[in-house]
């Protein structure tokens, strides 16, 4: 029969019905199983957004890759041991990971290397082995640094002499070390540049060209007295600017846009009555700048001298042009886990056992307080505050202070944060 | 019953804005567990055993004699874990670590005779970190361009792995200033 003739014959309702009935009867048995599956898929990350964070776990030693709208972890990077804290070449969709390894595993041969990941699949693609020298703290922010135009890697090296490994990032090539006598740590600024912290308050400014030989090199003047009122060194860049608060609560601002740094009178972050109440700043990274919005984010609690690294109860919110607070927020829990899982009473729970354990949850969340904040870029920015005693993190609304939610990182500390496209310019 | 949480998590709140971290920790630990459970947590780690005090030290059953745990003198700028709860004492690192020679500097006072004692806080090294009270102070203690007084460092250095256990606080002499 030719395929029009079946085609007009089921034209008939009746013929079509009895044709379906038959077709269903066939395909029964077939679709009661699940269909074999492929194995060996392994999927690679969709396109990234400015709600992606990076949380390092230095037990786990690891950064967990997790999107802080789904709440869902995305992946990983695994980069040896201390916290992993990569760098981003979007342009390349490259991660950058200074990472130190021995053969043994706890001892045996020291290799330090730059692993470059491609930014979808998370594997590596290349690798830099770099002097056995690069330091490792317990706040990896600052440690290394890429350059603006994303050729250039810089790795901060501590034995306890201070220097820095330069990497070609598109070469693949240690272009070299650079001994920074007293200087340390990392902050990139334009024109492939990056800004160091001096013993004596002292800011060093190096230059280099496309290959990564220095050509330029500037030391200001002590432009802050680290003795009496020290800058804490984890600071937030905008633009050209980086910006430290101090012990005493003192906003210190560097402007690098011009050959030579310029430092603009420091303002007073607290009242006088801040003051009176032992309002201070504090935290591993106790400060976040929204560029669009030109507000400051700082982490504070009520404490004595020497309170630097007291977790914060509160963050506050400055408008950076009119150099005033606008806000106060009160630092929520970011949730509690054991192991990475979720510390979470069971939905079943009947009143008042529920309420009770999830409020005494939130209060421990909230005793913890908070030891770091970031903020992503763009509209509808997130401020994040996460506690070192806990895999999970606090998000709030950034422009209205409001909390939204908790989002769990898998890691069972969380050691630095790096929300991608919160921390550059 | 939303009251009754909302009221329950402001007094709890309340509780914590008012006490240190530590505090606040030991407090609720207790509060929950009865004590029992404490040794999980970072603070709890005062002595089992009574133990004679060594000359010019406080008592041991005092937190400020107590080697094992966070309030012990000599840890005043100390961050890490105690190389006394991890196999070693306050001056001596567990078997099989090897002790930095290279580390940062605290200067804390000793209750006993009031004087100001230059600590030494040599990182413990070559295994994996120890996981057993872990102590976070902060005296005098700077930011991580002022190298030699800084304890966020991994001063692992000039030892065959810069892998971190844990620190012992030793007095290396007697201060003449603070800071």
């Amino acid at each position: 029969m030719p395929p029009s003739a079946v085609s007009r014959r089921l034209q008939s309702p009746g013929l079509a019905w009895i044709a379906t009935f038959l077709a269903w009867l066939a395909a029964a048995p077939v679709s009661a199983e699940l269909p074999v599956e492929a194995t060996g898929r392994v999927l690679t990350l969709p396109a990234p957004t400015s709600h992606w964070a990076f949380a390092a776990d230095p037990l786990l030693r690891r950064s967990a890759l997790v999107d802080l709208d789904s709440g869902k972890m995305l992946g990983m990077v695994s980069g040896g041991f201390g916290p992993v804290m990569p760098l981003l070449a979007p342009s390349r969709r490259e991660l950058l990971v200074s990472e130190t390894h021995y053969s043994r595993g706890s001892r045996g041969q020291r290799t330090d290397v730059l692993t470059i990941y491609d930014a979808s699949t998370l594997g590596p693609v290349g690798e830099v082995v770099l002097p056995p020298k690069r330091a490792v703290s317990a706040v990896p922010s600052n440690h290394s640094a890429l350059s603006d135009d994303e050729r250039l890697a810089a790795v901060f090296n501590l034995t306890p002499a201070t220097s820095i490994s330069v990497v070609d990032a598109v070469e693949r090539r240690l272009a070299g070390e650079i001994p920074t006598p007293g200087c340390s740590l990392l902050y990139p600024v334009s024109g492939r540049r990056f800004a160091m912290l001096c013993l004596d308050g002292a800011m060093l400014v190096l230059g280099f060209d496309e290959r990564g030989a220095e050509i330029s090199r500037v030391r200001s003047e002590p432009f802050f007295d680290p003795q009496t009122d020290p800058i804490i060194e984890k600071g937030a860049r905008l633009g050209d600017r980086w910006l430290f608060p101090s012990f005493e609560g003192r906003l210190v601002e560097v402007d690098l846009s011009g050959g030579a740094p310029v430092f603009p009178e420091p303002w007073s972050l607290f009242e006088e009555a801040d003051r009176a109440d032992d309002w201070r700043v504090g935290g591993t990274q106790p400060v976040a700048i929204h560029p669009e919005s030109g507000r400051l984010f700082l982490l504070v609690h009520q404490g004595g001298v020497d309170t630097h690294k007291e977790p914060g109860t509160e963050i506050w919110v400055y408008d950076l042009a009119e150099r005033e607070r606008v806000q106060r927020i009160e630092v929520a829990s970011g949730g509690l886990t054991f192991m990475g899982f979720p510390i979470e009473p069971p939905q079943s729970w009947i009143w008042p056992f529920g309420g009770l354990a999830r409020s005494l949850i939130g209060a421990i969340g909230s005793g913890l307080g908070a030891d770091e904040i970031h903020v992503t870029r763009g509209d509808e920015a997130l401020l994040v505050s996460g506690s070192s005693f806990t895999g999970g993190l606090a998000l709030y609304d950034a422009v209205s202070g409001r909390f939204l939610r908790q989002v769990y990182t898998g890691n069972m500390t969380n050691f630095g944060i790096l929300v991608p496209f919160g921390d550059a310019p | 019953m939303a009251r009754i949480d909302e009221w329950f998590a402001s007094l709890t709140r309340g509780v914590a804005r008012r006490t240190s971290r530590r505090g606040f920790l030991a407090g609720l630990g207790a509060a929950l567990l009865g004590g029992g459970a404490l040794p999980l947590l970072p603070i709890a780690r005062a002595s089992a055993q009574a133990k004679e005090s060594a000359p010019g030290e406080p008592a041991r059953d005092t937190p400020v004699g107590d080697p094992e745990g966070c309030d012990y003198w000599r840890y005043c700028a100390i961050d890490g874990f105690l190389a006394s709860c991890c196999g070693g004492t306050h001056t001596a690192c567990p078997p099989g670590t090897q002790m930095s020679p290279i580390t940062w500097l605290g200067t804390c006072r000793n209750p006993e005779d009031g004087k100001e004692y230059v600590i030494s806080y040599n990182d413990c090294c070559g295994k994996d970190v120890c996981g057993n009270c872990f102590c976070r102070r902060h005296e005098g203690e700077k930011p991580l361009y002022f190298t030699h007084k800084n304890n966020d460092i991994d001063w692992c250095m000039g030892t065959s792995s810069i892998i971190y256990n844990s620190t012992v606080a030793v007095v290396v002499g007697v201060s003449t200033k603070k800071g």
